[in-house]
Formats: structure tokens, sequence, C-alpha cells
């Protein structure tokens, strides 16, 4: 090793330098003072020799806290990740439960209709058709199933990795465009990711997702519908099919159509009775509020 | 000798006592620790060397501790305290390096 260069304060290769020679010059200075001096008087070398205890009993307490530190910090932030799984999960066992606690008493309704109208035919299947046609038992047939799906994620050329550059999504008027066009071609049935719609049904955007009837559902979305043998020629043909093709080949999003028979769509989830405003009894006294002129 | 057993003294105390480190202070644990195994290392390559010397180590200890934290204090109040972090980790991880090397020639003759 070469000492710095005379008249420079810094050695030419600093760099190399630190690299090279890690040892603090102290030792040897120190060393080079006991070898000049001769080695410390006892008192001092004792002294000397508890501070080193003193300061390696630091490091190992250092190293066991900062140990202990690194090891706690990790299931805090994976507990609450956990926690909010085991949330969701319990939620959706109650969802569940209560949906079979539904399907069960639909079945006993079922079951009471037929006992009370005994042999009235006429009126079960009238009451059937009804209740097909309002959402509240599964029905099976033949339709069309249209796909729609958020654009590819972008990758980036360089790493392989998806950019976070945002990608075009299916909207909820996109979603509720090709219902409205199902419904238009003449679906009897549509459900949108297995959840069925009714007449009081909401397609909507919160935040990120798309709620359906308050349900959130995720790309793709596939919308089945029940309906005449030519349902799907006549979505084809719909304005509706024509704005999501052009909105599919201008943005990238997914959008297919195709025939399938047997389809199966589920009761719908939520009460499709229906309400009745009421007007609000009059209470004496009371002035109707006045518009603001 | 006498100075593994402080080291696991250290250590003992550390996991027995269970001290809680201060939110304050926690940003200079990891620098504080890389710190003071430097000094580790370097006092160990000394003794190696044949030239430790208590005073040296004590005071390279104390204050690489000092201002591996002072710099990454400064950062934070500069608004680069992950980049000086970086830098400091770097930088005494070379040393460690060196003097991990150093101590292998010692031990291993090669």
């Amino acid at each position: 090793m070469t000492g710095p260069a005379p008249g420079s304060r810094f050695a030419p290769d600093f760099l190399l330098d630190l690299f090279a020679n890690p040892l603090d010059p102290g030792y040897a200075d120190a060393a080079a003072h006991r070898a000049e001096h001769g080695p410390p008087a006892g008192w001092r070398r004792r002294g000397a020799l508890l501070l080193r205890v003193v300061a390696l009993v630091a490091t190992g307490f250092l190293l066991a806290v900062a140990y202990r530190h690194a090891i706690a910090g990790e299931p805090e932030r994976s507990g609450a990740h956990a926690g909010l799984v085991e949330e969701v999960r319990s939620a959706q066992a109650r969802a569940d439960d209560l949906q079979r606690r539904s399907d069960d008493l639909r079945r006993q309704v079922t079951r009471l209709q037929e006992t009370a109208l005994g042999g009235a035919t006429q009126q079960l299947r009238a009451i059937r058709e009804q209740e097909a046609a309002t959402g509240l038992v599964a029905v099976t047939g033949n339709g069309v199933v249209v796909r729609l799906a958020d654009a590819p994620t972008p990758i980036d050329p360089t790493t392989g990795k998806p950019t976070g550059a945002d990608v075009s999504r299916v909207l909820d008027v996109d979603l509720q465009s090709t219902v409205n066009g199902l419904w238009s071609s003449g679906a009897e049935a549509i459900a949108v990711n297995g959840q069925r719609l009714t007449s009081t049904s909401t397609i909507r955007t919160a935040g990120n997702a798309i709620l359906v009837d308050f349900r959130p559902v995720t790309s793709p979305y596939d919308v089945a519908a029940i309906g005449p043998a030519d349902i799907e020629e006549r979505f084809e043909r719909s304005a509706a099919a024509a704005g999501m093709r052009g909105l599919a080949s201008q943005y990238g999003l997914g959008f297919s159509a195709r025939r399938q028979a047997d389809l199966t769509l589920p009761a719908a989830g939520t009460d499709a009775a229906p309400r009745y405003a009421h007007p609000v009894a009059s209470t004496p006294g009371a002035t109707p509020s006045e518009s603001p002129r | 000798m006498i100075a593994v057993l402080a080291l696991v003294a250290g250590v003992v105390a550390g996991v027995l006592l269970e001290p809680t480190v201060p939110v304050a202070l926690q940003p200079y644990l990891p620098i504080a620790v890389v710190a003071a195994l430097d000094a580790v290392f370097g006092g160990i390559r000394a003794k190696l060397d044949g030239v430790f010397d208590d005073k040296q180590f004590v005071i390279s200890f104390v204050f690489n501790v000092l201002v591996a934290a002072f710099i990454v204090y400064l950062g934070d109040q500069l608004g680069v305290g992950g980049q000086l972090s970086t830098g400091v980790v770097v930088v005494l991880g070379v040393r460690i390096f060196g003097n991990v090397a150093a101590i292998r020639r010692h031990l291993f003759r090669a």
C-alpha cells in the first residue's frame, strides 16, 4: 500500500485504499506507541479490558435486540393481513349459510304453494312462470354467453414484468349496455358472473370494482342469458354489440359471444318483492315545506 | 475467550431482558448493528495481526455506531435517509468484507 503522495491530503486512489485496506490505522498507531513506550500500567490495562468487555456485551445486546426487532415486526405485518382474510372468510361463510337457509325457505314456499293450490295446475304453472321471470328461482335453458374482459396488462419488454400502466378496463356502462342489449334481444333471464339479474338489479362502479346488486364481480365478466334460439344472432346485430366491438378494437378489451346449451342461472340473491310508496301520514300543525321562490 | 463470553453474555441479556426499542431509535437499529459488526471484525483482524488495542477498539465501536446513526439522522432530516443508509451500509459492508478476508487469510492461509 502506498501512502498519500506528498503534498496531497488524500491518496489519489482513495476508494481503492478504502477497499484494499479496511483496518483502522489507529491499531497500527497504537501498536507503534506500545512498542515505543512499553505496555501500559496494570490498572490501565484492567480498565481497558473492562471497556472492551462492555463494548462486546453492548454489541451482543445490539445484535439480539435487532434480531428480536426484525422478528417481531414480521407477524405484525402479516397478522393484520391474516386478520382481514379471516374476517372475509367468516363473512363469506355466514353469507353461504344465509343463502342455504334462503334456498330452504324457498323450497318450503314452493311445497306449500303446491299443497295450497292442490290440483290447480294452471295457476301453479302461472306462478312458476312469474317466479322464473322475476328471478326468484333458478332457471335452465339454451342461450348465449357474452364475455367481456379488461385489456391485458401491458408487459414491459425489457423486464418481462407487468408495467404499472393503467389498463383499459370494462366499465359499468359497458356491462349495462351489454345486459340491455341482451334483454332487447329477447333474453328471459340474465346472470353476470353467476349473479342473477332482476328487474331491480343495479350494475355500477365502486372504486375499482363493478358491483352487481352490491356484490363485486371481476374481469372476465361472463354475461349469460337464456332466450330464444336466435338470441345470439339478434345480440350480434344489436347496437350494444356493435359498440362493444368498437371498444374492443380501440382499447383491446375482450369481447366475445358464443351460443351455449343447457345454461343454468341461479336464483337472484336479492329480494325482488315489489315495494310500494306510501304517502306520509299528515301530522296536524305541520306545514308543507315551501319551495324557494 | 473473554471476548466471546462477553459477546454471548450480551446476546443472552438481549434475549432475556426483551427490551423494547423506542420508536424514535428504530430507524437507526440496523445501521448501528452493521457499524458494530464493522468494529468487531476490525478488532478480530487486529487481534490476529497482533496489534489489538482495547482503547482503539472501544473508541472505534462507539464512534462507528454514533457516526452511522448520525449520518442516517442527517439523511432523514435532508429527505435522503434511504440513500444515505444505503451508502453507510455499502461502505461498512466493504470494510467488513475486507476485514473478514484478512481474518480468513490469517486462519486458513489462503
